[in-house]
């Protein structure tokens, strides 16, 4: 077994944990660290498949692009959880159902 | 007319223009602008007849026995066909035209006071001016053609006079009755005329029948357009089978009665058979003097029984017509002018007295609040004592019409007789038969006229608690009711005929028209006076009925009665007939409409509304339910989608990682 597959093995384990966090949380900051793992997840993918560009090591570049933007989208996603709780008195994304026909 | 007319002959044709078209203004005056109820009708229409009656008498003075007087002109043109219109003066239109203005003037005085009062009076004199205006023009009219509108304006005229008072019931059937009798006749003159057009292609009288006749063949047609000329003169001057309107239009004001069914409007028949007389073959003439004879007859035994003063009248007018027919049926043209004219001043003085006499008993029976019916003569008796002028006037008229010597009527009547008797000479034993008849409608006549004078003038009144000698002399002190019955009495002695009084021969009528008579036998010099003493014992034997209540088994009340007082039945016959079978057929071809023609009709009418049924059903069930299918289909689909809008993120989440899954799962296995 090589270490790009153990690499790969541990991202698809963190995306699924990942996926199943915002499937099953009923709490949006929860759901937050679930798209955070996710976004991780890729973020694991990138590193190690920038070990085969070592001239411009561009796959640890676009890491750190990421999670600068995950960073902001940390940032963005707190704002519209803080605008949510205020207008709905509850973070809880199944209560949260106005777009319901 | 090609020839220059000199200029008297110009002012002649400008005063019988004038004579006719003076009613005729006045017709307009009195229809526009004098108000309902004015005295100025009355005037005006009384002043035109007048004014008539001068034009009337100086054309007659500068006409009679002259050459007959011809202007026309061009009316009209159709294809090459020109219709001229013109007015023809000869001897015959110019007595008409004297006679007819000589009788209508009396009668419009007498009007004045007998329609006083009445809220329709202006109308009345508009009528009447407009009758007399069509009976004018109808007399010297040129064209057959004008000669048969003026004939219907004549007829209409009278139809609006004797349906006067329309509030009346009887009335209006009378006029209705009148003029349907009438229409009868003027098709068959209608028909005639068009015989005459179509073999001759003129409607030119002068041409037809004037001082140079066109030859006529001897064919079929021309017997039958002179039975069509006959079958009008029939119905106008209610002969046999049409005289029944007659009678009934008594319902009319009896100054009417006398003018129209008495002196003029009766005369346009025997106007027209003179008129077209050269048509008559001597089928036609026999059939003429059958019909004369026997209406007659007919009349005068119906006039016998009669209890309505002014229906014996009328009988009595319908039986004198038929003497007249007879007249020109056996070719004495000259004595049934003669008769016309005479007939016309007693009979209208006849009816005049009678109007007197009704509105005394109208105002008896309002006096004495009896209620009984005012023109039935067993409710009078003794009226001489308190209308003597009426009496002796009426008196007068009575003579005329038996003929006693004397009187115009005597002169008239032998004239016809005699010629009769002439006429039936060196036939077969048939012939004799008409002056036969007319010697027996003489004596009838005498008794009829009799019972009626006895009845309602001599006894003493019939009604209780009325004598006669307590009441005051009434209803005749307005002389514009007497003025007028007593000038027509003098008209109907003989100075105004014929100086004298014994030989018809010499009347200025009779000689007016010798070119028309065959020459009269003198052979007849014993009939006269035979028939005279006759009458005089036949009024005897009514004297001795009626007021010295003899002889009783005079009025016995049997078979031949029965037929008289019903008139022969001749109205009940064309009620239960002709009437009935009319209804019938109107009430066959009613049926035929409401049920095969209107069965027809509903039945397209249903077929349309099942097929419409059909297509409702097919609109409803097949299409509609086609698109509301369809719009089920969208609705549930959507419907079904709507469900998975639940608005959780989660959830779309969670389809979204599915749907890849299973994406990605196909694509891995397919």
């Amino acid at each position: 077994m090589s270490m790009l597959s153990s690499f790969l093995l541990i991202s698809a384990g963190l995306f699924c944990i990942g996926i199943f966090i915002v499937l099953s949380k009923r709490n949006a900051i929860q759901i937050l660290i679930g798209i955070e793992l996710m976004i991780n997840a890729a973020i694991l993918n990138l590193v190690a498949f920038g070990k085969y560009d070592n001239l411009a090591n561009s796959g640890q570049v676009f890491a750190l692009f990421a999670i600068v933007l995950a960073a902001a989208a940390v940032a963005v996603a707190l704002a519209i959880i803080l605008n949510v709780y205020r207008q709905y008195k509850t973070i809880d994304p199944a209560k949260v159902e106005r777009l319901k026909d | 007319m090609e020839t220059t007319l000199s200029h008297t002959d110009i002012i002649t044709i400008q005063l019988a223009i004038a004579a006719v078209a003076a009613p005729f203004v006045v017709f307009l005056l009195n229809f526009f602008l004098v108000p309902k109820r004015s005295k100025v009708s009355g005037m005006l229409s009384g002043a035109a007849i007048g004014a008539s009656l001068v034009l009337a008498l100086l054309i007659f003075f500068r006409v009679w026995n002259q050459p007959a007087l011809h202007v026309q002109q061009v009316w009209f043109t159709i294809g090459n066909t020109q219709i001229r219109l013109g007015i023809w003066l000869n001897n015959l239109s110019v007595l008409m035209l004297l006679l007819v203005s000589a009788i209508a003037l009396p009668v419009h005085i007498y009007s004045i006071a007998y329609m006083k009062g009445d809220e329709r009076y202006t109308r009345y004199f508009t009528y009447l001016s407009f009758f007399c205006f069509a009976m004018l023009a109808l007399v010297v009219m040129d064209n057959l053609l004008l000669l048969y509108a003026f004939w219907e304006l004549v007829g209409f005229a009278s139809y609006l006079l004797i349906g006067f008072w329309f509030t009346r019931e009887k009335a209006v059937q009378a006029n209705k009755k009148a003029f349907i009798m009438n229409r009868i006749g003027d098709i068959a003159l209608l028909t005639g005329i068009m015989l005459v057009y179509t073999h001759y292609h003129t409607f030119d009288l002068v041409t037809l029948f004037g001082a140079h006749p066109i030859k006529t063949t001897r064919e079929v047609w021309v017997t039958i357009a002179g039975l069509c000329f006959l079958m009008g003169a029939i119905a106008k001057s209610a002969q046999f089978p049409l005289h029944t309107w007659l009678p009934d239009a008594m319902e009319g004001p009896t100054s009417v009665s006398a003018l129209i069914h008495a002196a003029t409007m009766v005369a346009a028949g025997i106007f027209l058979l003179g008129r077209v007389y050269p048509i008559f073959d001597s089928t036609v003439l026999t059939t003429i003097a059958v019909i004369g004879c026997f209406t007659a007859f007919m009349a005068a035994t119906i006039a016998l029984t009669q209890t309505d003063l002014k229906r014996i009248l009328a009988y009595s007018t319908i039986s004198q017509l038929g003497y007249m027919m007879m007249a020109m049926g056996i070719g004495a043209y000259s004595s049934a002018l003669f008769h016309l004219a005479t007939h016309a001043f007693f009979k209208c003085l006849l009816f005049l007295a009678a109007g007197v006499i009704i509105h005394e008993m109208q105002h008896l029976k309002h006096k004495h609040h009896l209620q009984i019916d005012t023109q039935d003569i067993n409710n009078m008796g003794g009226l001489r004592k308190i209308m003597p002028v009426t009496f002796i006037t009426c008196c007068v008229a009575a003579l005329a019409l038996i003929g006693f010597p004397l009187t115009a009527g005597c002169l008239s009547k032998d004239g016809i007789l005699i010629q009769g008797f002439a006429w039936a000479e060196g036939k077969s034993w048939a012939y004799s038969i008409i002056p036969i008849g007319a010697v027996l409608t003489s004596l009838l006549t005498a008794f009829y006229i009799g019972r009626l004078m006895f009845k309602v003038f001599f006894g003493e009144s019939r009604l209780e608690g009325i004598s006669t000698d307590s009441e005051p002399e009434a209803h005749e002190e307005n002389p514009l009711l007497y003025l007028p019955m007593i000038l027509l009495a003098l008209g109907s002695l003989f100075p105004l005929f014929s100086l004298d009084p014994l030989k018809f021969e010499n009347a200025w009528i009779v000689k007016g028209f010798a070119g028309f008579a065959g020459k009269a036998e003198s052979a007849g010099e014993l009939i006269p006076l035979l028939i005279s003493a006759l009458s005089v014992g036949v009024v005897f034997i009514a004297y001795t009925v009626y007021v010295k209540q003899k002889l009783q088994w005079l009025k016995f009340k049997g078979v031949l009665f029965n037929i008289s007082y019903n008139q022969w039945y001749i109205d009940s016959f064309y009620n239960g007939v002709i009437v009935k079978a009319m209804v019938g057929l109107s009430r066959a071809v009613a049926w035929f409409d409401t049920y095969v023609i209107d069965g027809v009709v509903k039945l397209v009418a249903g077929i349309g509304l099942v097929l419409s049924r059909v297509s409702a059903w097919i609109d409803k069930y097949l299409i509609d339910g086609f698109l509301n299918a369809l719009t089920y289909f969208v609705k549930q689909t959507g419907n079904f989608i709507r469900g998975f809008q639940t608005g959780r993120v989660q959830g779309y989440l969670f389809t979204m990682l599915i749907i890849v899954l299973a994406l990605y799962i196909l694509k891995t296995f397919i």
